[in-house]
């Protein structure tokens, strides 16, 4: 598999890391690049460490309201109206205006829907002159024009069910997935790749990131703690043990882009959906760091 | 007794009247047959008159209206100080009062559900985070007590020092508007419908410093 050594080597990547200016920093800058490791114990000397990203897109779209959620709200604005003074209409109008005329209307229709039909009296107003009203302000309608349209909440990738997409599933957070191929077999798993010399673990993360799917992302990892660890049970006993640290990123615009050589396929997917592709050790790591909605 | 009282009163007047013209002021009782004589004789004059505000602009007229409600509460007044129907809408609005604390019971418990939900997903990411520092306090410490370090944003690394030494201006600003630390500005706040051209899938690509 091509990790990213190889890549490093092969390129001749110019980009040294570098250590970042502290303010508070007791040793100064210049003097200590990072300090070469205490003497490990043979058991901490079969440990690797790698880092992974868990890839979010966040959502798009304000979450629907439940049924019972409109109802109490709808419940909540008719209590209000009850209680709240009547518009000024004198005041924000002309007298006689068209745009009086509109709004009393509109008025009337939003009294009617919350107390009832019968809770106005009856409009004095002769039926010619309201039915003259009511051509004027279609007319007006007409003139003004509809506004712009808004795009609907549902888009046709959710219909075509299209995983490819950043646009699907607006309301939920979606996660990069990618099909690997490891000793011949392909899993599902989270973008991953190990970690240079006198690298942190989350410019590592990024590295491995843009390694894995390609720079075309505007993508921002979160701090540089790491979510969680993976430690899979290593295949033969001589290998050395494999820390897999998960680090939080979001992605912002752009789309993957894989080589297909290592990385067959991505998809960006919901919590359940990642929980149906991925292997049971993995998910039991992964479900508690991915949020539900 | 008064009717006698002011018909001799009234009988008394006339007979000063007819008598004596010049000191009828101060020998007339005050009864109101005779105050009404004393309007009807003078004519009364307005200099410091209200002007009428029917003719022109009624601006004027609304705002001392809405900014000096009448206290006579016979109408809905300009501004809503007073709305008459306010018993009938509610009574249209709220079904009863044990309903109403129902609802109100319901959604209370409707917030407490949604509440220890996000509570609990938290708690539970936040379990996986202190377990990964915990392992990573084991395995290295260098990279435990860098993790550890806060980003100063106002620090400026020498990567970065670097590449704006090397890159265009523009780009300069483009770097330096992502700073380390700190959210980036991309991040939208979700809205109610997404926006008309979708996601931007076309991203040019920009190395920024690590």
């Amino acid at each position: 598999m091509l990790s990213r050594h190889v890549l490093k080597r092969a390129v001749g990547c110019s980009n040294a890391p570098a250590r970042r200016a502290f303010a508070t920093e007791v040793v100064p800058p210049a003097a200590s690049p990072p300090a070469p490791t205490p003497p490990r114990s043979k058991k901490a000397d079969k440990a690797r460490i790698s880092t992974a990203i868990i890839l979010n897109r966040s959502p798009i779209i304000t979450k629907s309201q439940t049924p019972f959620e409109t109802a109490f709200y709808s419940y909540q604005a008719r209590i209000r109206r009850a209680l709240s003074n009547p518009f000024p209409h004198d005041f924000y109008f002309k007298q006689g205006s068209l745009l009086q005329t509109r709004f009393n209307m509109e008025e009337r229709t939003r009294e009617k829907q919350a107390f009832g039909p019968s809770f106005l009296p009856p409009e004095e107003v002769d039926a010619a002159k309201a039915e003259a009203d009511k051509a004027a302000v279609e007319q007006l309608a007409q003139q003004e024009g509809e506004g712009e349209e808004l795009a609907p909440r549902t888009h046709e990738a959710d219909l075509k069910n299209d995983v490819k997409s950043l646009d699907r599933q607006g309301q939920r957070n979606l996660y990069l997935l990618l099909l690997a191929e490891e000793n011949g077999k392909q899993v599902w798993r989270f973008p991953q790749g190990g970690v240079e010399k006198g690298d942190l673990l989350h410019q590592a993360a990024q590295k491995d990131l843009f390694a894995e799917c390609g720079d075309h992302m505007d993508t921002w990892i979160v701090g540089r703690k790491p979510i969680g660890i993976y430690k899979p049970s290593p295949a033969t006993p001589e290998e050395p043990q494999n820390n897999v640290f998960f680090f939080k990123g979001h992605i912002m615009a752009g789309q993957v882009r894989v080589d297909g050589k290592s990385i067959k396929d991505f998809a960006w997917l919901t919590k359940e959906e990642v929980g149906e592709k991925v292997e049971k050790d993995y998910w039991e790591v992964v479900k508690d760091i991915l949020s539900d909605f | 007794m008064m009717a006698c009282q002011i018909r001799r009163d009234q009988e008394i007047s006339h007979q000063i009247d007819s008598q004596h013209p010049a000191t009828m002021s101060f020998l007339r009782p005050a009864s109101s047959s005779s105050k009404a004589a004393f309007r009807n004789t003078t004519a009364i004059r307005h200099y410091a008159g209200k002007p009428d505000t029917s003719l022109g602009d009624p601006k004027r007229e609304n705002l001392r209206r809405a900014l000096y409600p009448s206290n006579i509460r016979n109408r809905p007044t300009p501004v809503g100080t007073w709305r008459p129907d306010v018993a009938r809408a509610l009574q249209r609005a709220i079904p009863s009062v044990q309903a109403h604390e129902t609802i109100e019971r319901a959604w209370l418990l409707h917030k407490r559900h949604v509440r220890k939900q996000r509570e609990a997903e938290l708690s539970r990411k936040f379990e996986k985070m202190r377990e990964a520092m915990d392992e990573l306090y084991k395995l290295d410490s260098q990279l435990y007590l860098q993790a550890n370090r806060a980003d100063d944003p106002r620090a400026k690394s020498a990567q970065e020092m670097e590449m704006a030494k090397k890159l265009k201006v523009s780009e300069v600003r483009t770097m330096d508007a992502r700073i380390p630390g700190l959210f980036p500005r991309e991040l939208k706040v979700p809205t109610d419908t997404p926006s008309r051209t979708g996601w931007n899938y076309d991203y040019k690509p920009f190395q920024r410093p690590l």
